[in-house]
């Protein structure tokens, strides 16, 4: 895959300060393209499917809701809390807006925890995108493996 | 001199050429001068340097518009009524606005630039909003994931607001953020105590103003505030208050609460229902109860959703949503009427709109605040 027009100003917007104040990268100084080509790897090697995940995660965010802002245990396993915030966030692809509602998931069993917002749904739906390492957003493959 | 040589240096002095060109023309065409902003009808004029977007020019002047993204255009709080043509919405704008908002010349301050004389409206009380400057006088950690932050108020030295209001907190630039950020919390101290603003902060995971809150701040730092706003306070009626909060939505209500109680409003009826999963998330227990037996009708009822066993709870269990939906039912008698008065999550206050409206409160009774 190349950087095209579009992957650079995608890029741009995920830097600290344009559409959230810390931004999709973390500490990764990779390309974008980069950053998907390694994540649709491991989701491979692990016998991942972006689709699959993202139906999971969107559960457990729609029944964290149930918890009205407090955490709330779900499907027996896990804790699941909710915190939302005024306002929209654009996609830095530039292809929708979205909520600001965070979802932080927890196993309990083994204590592995995400947080995603439906942001990174989107993201990691639409175009496999699972933000940089250091991303407090991130869903990383190997964590979901283990959480899911 | 070669070719070789002289090419570059041709394209060198176009260049340069074209830049001081570029740099020449862009002060012309975006040299607005000095424009007029009218506000509220002429109650207040200033002049101001043209080209900014309007949120930062008013902020500059001292008038501070609410704010939770800094101007990025994605909170959608900053919204003033524009009487003048500043052009068609943008389409930064108009996923944000409603229709009717469109219609009334809603627009977000942020994203408008003032480039010529403009006429605008905005909520009188934004004209007591005011910058302080404080030093961050103690932190006290209320459960695992609230912290109550009490800041002493420098200059100026004291504050006036209604129980319930907000301010928001200006989270300088640290670690990976570059931006100073501000972030709106509800304040839960009375307005009696003018020389001090207390909040009641709950670590959200990634959020960058509490995470700085939980981490970084210390006692004696210096630290900026700018409000009071919000629409968020006790109205003047004998109807029974039905609060209901969960988490940091503590803090409006505990503010209205002590104000009241303060004012010797206790022939009112308060009743003050309270959210939270376990012991651990629960605060305040005893303060409230001590202050239940100096005012009868004040009744706090703490629900837990999921107390663990070694919590021992005796308390009403539960959501909070249905805890509300029994009382209403069967223990409120209301003779007086009944308001609600509701701070949390959007699904929190969603969910309990829904309930008080089933149980004969009208939703122009039910105010809230969504964002604590």
């Amino acid at each position: 895959m190349k950087m095209t027009p579009e992957l650079k100003k995608a890029k741009e917007n995920m830097e600290p300060g344009k559409i959230t104040s810390s931004g999709f990268l973390g500490e990764d100084t990779r390309e974008i393209v980069d950053i998907i080509e390694k994540d649709e790897e491991i989701f491979k090697n692990l016998d991942l499917n972006f689709d699959e995940v993202c139906e999971k995660l969107q559960y457990y965010l729609e029944e964290g809701k149930k918890g009205l802002g407090e955490p709330i245990t779900v499907d027996g396993k896990y804790t699941v809390k909710i915190d939302e915030a005024r306002g929209f966030l654009p996609c830095p692809f530039e292809d929708g807006i979205f909520r600001k509602i965070n979802a932080t998931l927890i196993n309990n069993e083994n204590n592995e925890k995400i947080i995603y917002s439906e942001l990174s749904l989107h993201l990691l739906k639409k175009h496999h995108f699972c933000q940089g390492y250091g991303s407090e957003f991130r869903i990383d493959p190997l964590i979901i493996k283990k959480i899911l | 001199m070669s070719s070789v040589l002289i090419a570059p240096l041709v394209i060198g002095i176009l260049s340069s050429v074209l830049a001081a060109l570029i740099a020449v023309i862009d002060g012309i065409v975006n040299n607005y001068g000095e424009v007029n902003i009218s506000i509220n009808k002429g109650r207040k004029n200033v002049k101001v340097k043209g080209g900014s977007p309007l949120l930062m020019t008013l902020s500059e002047e001292g008038i501070f518009i609410p704010s939770a993204c800094g101007g990025r255009g994605s909170c959608g709080a900053c919204k003033v009524k524009v009487l003048s043509d500043v052009g068609p919405v943008l389409p930064t704008e108009a996923p944000l606005l409603t229709d009717e908002e469109i219609k009334s010349n809603i627009r977000l301050s942020c994203q408008i630039k003032v480039k010529s004389d403009i006429e605008i409206e905005i909520p009188e009380e934004l004209f007591s909003a005011r910058q302080f400057k404080t030093t961050v006088e103690s932190i006290k950690n209320v459960t695992h994931d609230i912290k109550e932050v009490r800041f002493r108020l420098e200059n100026p030295k004291e504050v006036e607001f209604k129980a319930g209001q907000y301010a928001q907190l200006v989270v300088p630039p640290y670690g990976k953020i570059k931006d100073i950020t501000q972030r709106a919390y509800s304040i839960s101290s009375a307005p009696s105590q003018k020389n001090y603003l207390e909040f009641l902060i709950r670590l959200v995971p990634g959020g960058i103003a509490t995470t700085y809150v939980h981490q970084n701040l210390k006692e004696g730092q210096k630290f900026d505030l700018v409000g009071p706003f919000g629409e968020f306070y006790k109205r003047p009626t004998k109807a029974d208050m039905i609060c209901v909060a969960g988490g940091s939505g503590m803090a409006p209500l505990k503010s209205i609460i002590y104000d009241m109680y303060e004012n010797n409003e206790t022939d009112r009826n308060v009743w003050y229902f309270f959210g939270a999963r376990s012991l651990k998330d629960i605060y305040y227990l005893d303060e409230f109860k001590k202050l239940e037996e100096k005012w009868p009708n004040l009744h706090f009822v703490p629900a837990l959703s999921e107390p663990s066993e070694e919590d021992n709870w005796k308390g009403e269990t539960g959501l909070i949503t249905d805890v509300l939906n029994k009382y209403l039912k069967e223990r409120i008698k209301s003779p007086n009427g009944r308001e609600g008065y509701l701070c949390g999550s959007p699904g929190m206050i969603n969910a309990c709109i829904n309930v008080m409206t089933s149980n004969e409160i009208s939703e122009d009774k039910i105010y809230y605040d969504k964002f604590a």
